[in-house]
């Protein structure tokens, strides 16, 4: 009997699907085409066998109460993915591949398990909202053409062991949220391999590979990560802190890219206990003076947070909390980079210059005294590298 | 010395020419609006009654027109045929506390008149916080459970509103929480008479068209009457999905609703690339911030949109991928440039080609 039903699934699957609502525990099985919206409704459980490939011609497959799938294929042009709303962690999808879609996989809330899963030439492979708790682990996010996994709306996954590699804008973008954990990946040839942007978004960022992207990681406005032990090397730009970004550079490796560091517009990091190797350069400052924030960051924030009604302009709205300054931030003039590695060179020119030299593999207000913004000379602040450390620190690992 | 605001004098003439004149041709059948404000349903004397010819109260102007309510709550101001945006107003003073302000929108505004007398219905005003928002009272509010087909649904919002006129659509709530994982949500309030509605959309925004397979309901026994020092416990609050002729049918009524008066283009990207899912806004106020008077349906793959407009008049045109909130990465945005204020004039019945918006997408 229990044969007849499954042969009766499987026949039944053989069929396209013109709009489907699956209201109890159905399996799917083999090859099946789509070409409108599926839903699988709250209490139902939709399991998808190993093998099967399901094609996409237009629709998507949302899931209000659970999917189970293994080993299968979903694929299509320009569909709407597979959208989990409110599944708990009772949903997975397990070494699957989706590729294709606007966004191959919506988590809207819920804790979903994602294993082995890879996601690519989608527009967005993974976006995350609703203050989802999901588990991404272990997948491959690939060739996605704007974003790889987005993560939103204060959404808080744990994020261990992916592979994220040539996505096109954006490998990994957060963006006010705090990722539970974001460890033990590796982020490569993308544009920007990590985005952290905005107030709210000050995840641990630990113990992960960064190589051979434009920027590995790029710290926006007013997000205050701590990056710790991870390993960036061959990227043009290792870390770029921008537009108040006060983030804590911890035990990190910098090793062979262009420039390690790169520090601009009121941003103040804390950078110890890191190793910089064989980098051109190790820190590079731009358009950043304590004086110029002491007498215009307030009102530049003001003015940045008002011009930012629904379409872009002038709002009227007062500032918000992003556009503060963290108050514990000093303004004295220098960026704190005490107790670093500065590599062999690094260590013997110190060695020669003295505290009160100006190293070469420092570009900041020794090597530029000042900037000119609104007419006005500004001085350029200055790194303070003293301390420095003697023998590499090796906290971060070379590999996985 | 004090300067004079030629513009505000003028303004303030145009009005006195303008009331006096049309008191003087409608002494037997005066043309205006009258009606009755309340504050916690009781008549509210002293109320400021301002009359605007573009909504958002726009601040950078004064009142077209102004008068007071009287003892009874009762207002009548003289006023010629046309569109106005009624608000009413009360600064309330309280012996050395904080100094409260009462203030609400006819829930109809836009008003037209079109000669003689119309009555508005009453309605209430609301204390407003320093960002506009319900003042909650000390242990006052509402509080429930929100379910779907018996299950109880995390993460929908709830919305407070203080009237229903909109049909509780739209930004006009006082207020919106989140409801927790097990579905239960409270909500301090003032007391007072409020209309609650729950929805909860797939891609978790707060604000935004509803789509198939969203989650959207009212509460079954609207208005909720609270009292000073209590919490009303609604119990279960049930919502349910929205299916596609219901969305269809509400698509054709109210903001969304086909008229004569039409604004058509296509949005494109910086390549000139039609760019799919995009809506077109028209603002009353120049600003465009608020609420939109009309919005388009979601451009399909040409990029094409229809914006039917109510009436003819002055719009200033806005473009993006998701309603309401701000900006966030990922969402096409973009304004009617043609002129800097993004203003297009159109007349009633005229159908007008803007060619194109350029939408760019936010990171």
């Amino acid at each position: 009997m229990k044969k007849i039903f499954i042969l009766a699934i499987l026949l039944l699957g053989a069929a396209p699907a013109l709009g489907l609502t699956i209201t109890r525990d159905t399996t799917w099985q083999g090859e099946r085409e789509i070409r409108e919206e599926v839903r699988v409704e709250s209490g139902a459980t939709l399991t998808i066998r190993p093998g099967s490939k399901i094609i996409f011609h237009s629709g998507h497959l949302e899931i209000a109460g659970r999917l189970i799938a293994e080993d299968a294929d979903f694929r299509g042009s320009g569909w709407g993915g597979i959208l989990l709303k409110g599944c708990d962690n009772s949903t997975i999808i397990r070494n699957c591949s989706i590729a294709g879609a606007k966004t191959g996989l919506f988590i809207g809330g819920g804790a979903p398990r994602i294993e082995g899963t890879t996601l690519q030439n989608n527009e967005v492979g993974i976006e995350l909202k609703q203050q989802s708790t999901a588990t991404l682990k272990d997948c491959r996010i690939s060739g996605n053409r704007k974003v790889g996994l987005f993560i939103k709306d204060e959404s808080s996954p744990h994020v261990s062991g992916c592979s994220i590699s040539k996505n096109g804008k954006y490998g990994v973008y957060i963006y006010r949220s705090r990722p539970a954990g974001f460890t033990g990946n590796t982020l490569s040839e993308n544009d920007t391999a990590l985005m952290i942007s905005n107030a709210g978004s000050d995840p641990r960022i630990q113990g992960n590979i960064f190589s051979k992207n434009k920027i590995a990681i790029l710290v926006d406005r007013a997000a205050r990560p701590l990056l710790t032990e991870n390993f960036l090397r061959d990227n043009q730009t290792g870390v770029r802190l921008y537009r108040r970004a006060d983030a804590a550079i911890d035990g990190n490796r910098f090793e062979r890219n262009h420039e390690a560091l790169s520090i601009a517009y009121s941003s103040y990091p804390r950078i110890h206990y890191n190793d910089f190797v064989g980098n051109r350069r190790a820190v590079f400052l731009e358009f950043q003076s304590s004086n110029w924030e002491k007498s215009n960051g307030s009102t530049v924030r003001e003015s940045e947070a008002e011009s930012r009604g629904a379409f872009g302009q002038s709002s009227g709205h007062a500032a918000d909390a992003e556009a503060r300054r963290r108050p514990d931030a000093e303004l004295n003039g220098t960026i704190d980079a005490r107790h670093n590695w500065w590599g062999e060179e690094g260590n013997r020119e110190l060695n020669r210059i003295g505290t009160s030299g100006n190293p070469s593999f420092i570009h900041d207000g020794r090597d530029a005294p000042t900037f000119v913004d609104g007419g006005k000379e500004w001085p350029l602040d200055r790194v303070n590298f003293t301390p420095w450390q003697s023998a590499p620190l090796r906290r971060a690992k070379e590999s996985l | 010395m004090k300067r004079i605001d030629l513009r505000r004098l003028s303004l303030l003439l145009l009005a006195f020419i303008l009331l006096a004149g049309v008191s003087a041709c409608n002494k037997g059948q005066e043309s205006g609006l009258s009606g009755t404000v309340l504050f916690q349903d009781q008549p509210l004397s002293g109320t400021q009654i301002e009359i605007y010819l573009k909504e958002e109260q726009d601040r950078a102007t004064l009142p077209f027109a102004t008068t007071s309510s009287d003892t009874a709550g009762r207002y009548r101001i003289a006023l010629p045929s046309g569109r106005y945006y009624l608000i009413a107003k009360k600064k309330v003073e309280s012996g050395g506390g904080p100094t409260r302000m009462l203030m609400a929108a006819a829930p109809l505004n836009p008003l037209d008149l079109q000669g003689g007398s119309k009555e508005l219905a009453p309605f209430n005003l609301r204390e407003m916080g320093r960002d506009g928002a319900l003042v909650a009272e000390a242990d006052t509010g509402v509080k429930g459970r929100i379910v779907h087909d018996r299950k109880p649904v995390a993460n929908a919002f709830v919305y407070v509103y203080s009237e229903k006129s909109a049909g509780l659509i739209g930004p006009s709530y006082g207020e919106a929480v989140r409801s927790a994982s097990d579905g239960t949500f409270s909500i301090p309030l003032p007391a007072g008479k409020f209309y609650l509605a729950a929805r909860k959309r797939g891609d978790g925004a707060r604000s935004g068209d509803l789509a198939v397979g969203d989650l959207n309901g009212s509460w079954q026994k609207n208005p909720v009457t609270l009292n000073h020092g209590e919490t009303t416990d609604l119990g279960d609050f049930h919502v349910s999905i929205v299916k596609e002729e219901s969305r269809k049918e509400r698509l054709q009524q109210g903001k969304f609703a086909l008229t004569d008066t039409t604004l058509h283009g296509r949005m494109v990207d910086q390549d000139g690339k039609a760019v799919r899912g995009v809506y077109a806004f028209a603002y009353l106020d120049s600003r465009m911030v608020g609420k939109p008077v009309y919005i388009s349906a979601a451009t399909g793959a040409d990029g094409r949109f229809e914006l039917r407009l109510g009436d003819g008049g002055t719009y200033y045109i806005g473009a993006r991928s998701t309603f309401g909130g701000p900006l966030e990465p990922g969402e096409w945005v973009g304004t009617y440039d043609a002129r800097p204020n993004h203003m297009v004039a159109i007349k009633k019945g005229e159908v007008l080609d803007l060619d194109r918006i350029i939408v760019r997408e936010v990171w």
